[in-house]
């Protein structure tokens, strides 16, 4: 176990610096931001000027070993901007958008896994094939379409939930739907085909035969196996949820990370486009670390390469 | 099944019925308003973007400002004589109190001058304030400032020089003044949640006309959809930049209307004279022909914008009525090409930005190529965009759409950087009208330079190195109990504003 732990923390650390390093050098590759950041009528010199005082006129060698070593000191820079360290940027927005996955992971499994559970026992039923068809139609609607259309009919027409920002948890109802939708229909799907797959195993029949209750298979046997390819799935998701999580904020004026990030962009604030991505790739190995993790806890029969 | 879908619509009723409440809204005492983005930042002279201006010039008081009129008015200055053609000396309010309770004096307006032209601070908004050479305290209520040679468009750019607490930024520093500003306006900044909103509370102190709201919200809200959902739903009290669409949406709300204001900005196509096919002064004026400038407003723009027939709107010092620029005449445009024979056949490209709006930029295209040019739309994102624009002749494309504001209200601030070789926005080489903006921007004296202005218009509109396309409009969405008037600088004072119920 600590074999395959270091292992893969070390190739964890290789890809969130190569993640760091491409993000680094494509963005400069696009141009500096002193552009935006003057009026229309200022004059080369006063641009100049500006890009000296922020350091873009410097090589980009230097830069990079710059920010190597600021990293190192756990120091992402700071705005170009807002003129406010990335860590405060980073630290004031990550609270929402976690709260916003978190919201849409518990409406995309408490909606999508039960949906999966009665789509593999009742397959052939009308009412399941009914059911699987509006997941469907859920999954395809656009998110930046049904968020407004959300807030059309629940803010705008019947006036019950707050249209958009934050506050308290109804603010957060919207959203986390919104989101969540996306990756309904993915686990639906992914628990169906794992419980149909667990139904047609040798130990279901046997345990039928011996006269097991349908109930108490499902809980004590199928869900446990049929549970690995959902947590793959979610980890997988988690990751989707973020990157989704950028139109949704737009949509409802969510201050999360996303939101920040498209700004970022658009105003090429090097710094915090760095900093969200650093933080992206490193929850993104973190998370696959954790599922990997997981699957052995869930399945004993899964054994961790080197923990032996 | 049943029963679990039973269950789920019972907790989804029980949530539904318990959030009803968060929804409803008092507007009276505290005014919030969606803005596209949070400001970049407080700290007034460490940035130059919208979204900060309407928030922090209700907290801080400049040395003039405009009415809504657009007239040049007192704020800090009572009032201001010319000493000599460089010196300019101005009186200022001695009641006047920031809002930790220290008293505004001339040593405070010294030192915001001096702190925004010192080129080590590189404020962004350094070209606007660096013909300013010198600001001297003469007395605790008057302040000289120096010049570098005559500067007619001193008090235009003025308005935007906000005054802020000498002791306050010392003691505080950059960075945490930045986080925590003090001014002596209306407003005192209350928080900022990062993201989220800015929160301000009204000075009670305040020298001058109080505001109607002991609050003010500002908050970010990206999506135009969104913001318009907002206002309709009684979250919001104020919204800034909808479209001509979204205005419409409003008509015969009973809750919210739109606001539209003719702003200072205009809206052109420039070309690159320094290159065929443009180098050709025949194959300019196809263009300007060729181009429909009250058919984009009616077909595209909902009517509101107002078409100009010279590189400058009515709201700014320098405007002439009766400039004869050539009107739409596809025929006439046609003709040209044909005389032109291949020259007019090469490929044009059309540089424009995903912030400019697109169904104008697709109306170029297709007028021109209507009339015989061969045009193509080369989209970029905006910083690559305004480096290619301010590149010179050599490097920018042959068209591009743009929409200019100086922020300044004076035609110096339009026509000098987007026709004078000295600028990297000009690709128009003219003696004639260099100096003629060399001219204007070198005498105090208002009717030489509006003659001045006349002639560079006249030739603008003959020699076409820039089609003016129109006025443009700023359309807000409002409660309907607000009374807000848009003004063309599109500033958001909280304190000229009034609420009825």
């Amino acid at each position: 176990m600590p074999g395959f732990l270091l292992r893969r923390l070390g190739q964890a650390l290789v890809t969130i610096l190569g993640v760091v390093t491409l993000i680094f050098f494509v963005q400069r590759l696009t141009g500096d931001p002193t552009y935006l950041l003057v009026p229309e009528t200022a004059t080369q010199a006063d641009i100049a000027a500006l890009r000296h005082q922020l350091g873009f006129d410097r090589p980009l060698v230097v830069q990079y070993l710059d920010f190597l070593g600021e990293l190192v000191r756990f120091d992402l820079g700071q705005s170009v901007v807002q003129r406010v360290p990335v860590t405060t940027i980073i630290a004031s927005r990550l609270p929402y958008t976690l709260m916003l996955a978190a919201g849409a992971l518990l409406v995309a499994c408490g909606i999508g896994v039960p949906i999966g559970i009665l789509l593999a026992i009742f397959r052939n039923s009308p009412a399941a094939k009914a059911a699987a068809g509006v997941v469907l139609a859920a999954q395809s609607m656009p998110t930046f379409w049904s968020g407004i259309l959300m807030i059309l009919v629940f803010s705008v027409l019947l006036g019950w939930l707050p249209p958009s920002s934050t506050g308290d948890l109804s603010h957060l109802v919207m959203p986390s739907f919104a989101l969540g939708l996306l990756s309904m229909a993915t686990f639906a799907r992914i628990t169906r085909s794992a419980l149909l797959d667990e139904l047609s195993k040798d130990y279901v029949r046997t345990a039928r035969s011996r006269g097991v209750r349908s109930g108490r298979l499902l809980i004590r046997h199928l869900a446990r196996n049929a549970s690995i390819p959902v947590i793959t799935v979610a980890a997988l998701e988690i990751s989707n949820l973020l990157a989704g999580a950028v139109i949704v904020e737009t949509v409802f004026a969510w201050p999360g990370l996303g939101q920040v990030t498209v700004q970022a962009i658009l105003a090429r604030d090097f710094m915090i486009v760095q900093g969200v991505v650093l933080l992206g790739a490193f929850v993104t190995v973190l998370l696959n670390l954790v599922s990997d993790l997981l699957y052995s806890l869930v399945d004993p029969r899964i054994v961790l390469e080197g923990a032996r | 099944m049943s029963r679990l879908s039973k269950a789920a619509a019972a907790i989804l009723v029980t949530a539904a019925l318990g959030l009803t409440h968060g929804a409803a809204q008092a507007a009276k005492d505290r005014l919030v308003v969606d803005l596209v983005n949070e400001p970049s930042s407080l700290d007034p002279q460490v940035q130059w973007n919208p979204d900060s201006y309407y928030v922090y010039r209700n907290i801080f008081d400049n040395l003039v400002t405009r009415d809504d009129k657009g007239a040049i008015i007192p704020q800090v200055a009572t009032a201001w004589k010319q000493l000599s053609d460089t010196e300019i000396e101005f009186d200022l309010r001695g009641d006047i109190t920031f809002h930790d309770g220290s008293k505004l004096t001339a040593d405070d307006v010294v030192f915001s001058v001096k702190r925004i032209t010192d080129p080590k601070f590189a404020s962004p908004q350094l070209g606007q304030f660096d013909k300013i050479t010198d600001a001297v305290a003469v007395s605790p209520t008057r302040v000289k400032l120096v010049t570098a040679g005559p500067y007619p468009a001193l008090l235009a750019q003025l308005v935007k020089l906000s005054i802020v607490p000498k002791a306050v930024v010392e003691a505080a520093g950059k960075d945490a003044f930045n986080l925590k500003p003090v001014g002596s306006g209306p407003y005192k900044f209350e928080s900022w949640q990062r993201g989220v909103n800015v929160q301000l509370t009204r000075n009670d102190a305040y020298w001058g006309t109080k505001a109607p709201f002991p609050a003010v919200t500002f908050r970010a809200v990206p999506d135009a959809a969104t913001r318009l959902a907002n206002l309709q739903a009684g979250s919001s009290d104020l919204v800034v930049t909808l479209d001509a669409d979204q205005a419409g949406q409003l008509k015969g709300s009973p809750k919210a209307q739109a606001l539209i204001g003719l702003t200072e900005r205009v809206a052109y196509v420039r070309l690159n004279t320094t290159k065929p096919p443009f180098d050709n002064p025949k194959l300019r004026l196809a263009a300007a022909y060729a181009l429909d400038k009250q058919a984009m407003i009616d077909g595209l723009l909902g009517g509101y914008d107002k078409p100009v027939p010279e590189l400058l709107t009515p709201a700014s010092f320098g405007w002439v009525d009766g400039i004869k620029a050539p009107e739409h005449d596809l025929a006439k445009a046609k003709a040209l090409i044909a005389e032109a024979g291949a020259a007019a056949k090469a490929e044009i490209d059309l540089a424009t930005a995903p912030v400019f709006d697109q169904r104008i930029v697709q109306a170029i295209q297709q007028m021109l190529t209507e009339a015989g040019f061969n045009v193509k739309i080369a989209m970029s994102d905006m910083a690559t965009y305004l480096k290619r624009a301010q590149a010179g002749p050599e490097a920018t494309s042959l068209l591009s759409f743009g929409r200019w504001s100086c922020a300044c209200q004076d035609a110096d601030g339009v026509l000098f950087p987007l026709l004078h070789k000295s600028s990297g926005w000009s690709a128009y080489r003219n003696p004639k009208i260099d100096s003629l903006l060399e001219e204007a921007r070198a005498t105090l004296d208002t009717s030489k330079r509006l003659a001045t202005y006349k002639q560079v218009h006249e030739i603008v509109a003959t020699d076409v190195p820039v089609v003016p396309l129109y006025q443009a409009v700023v359309i807000y969405g409002a409660a309907k109990n607000l009374t807000f008037q848009p003004t063309p600088n599109e500033s958001m004072f909280i304190n000229r504003m009034s609420w009825k119920d």
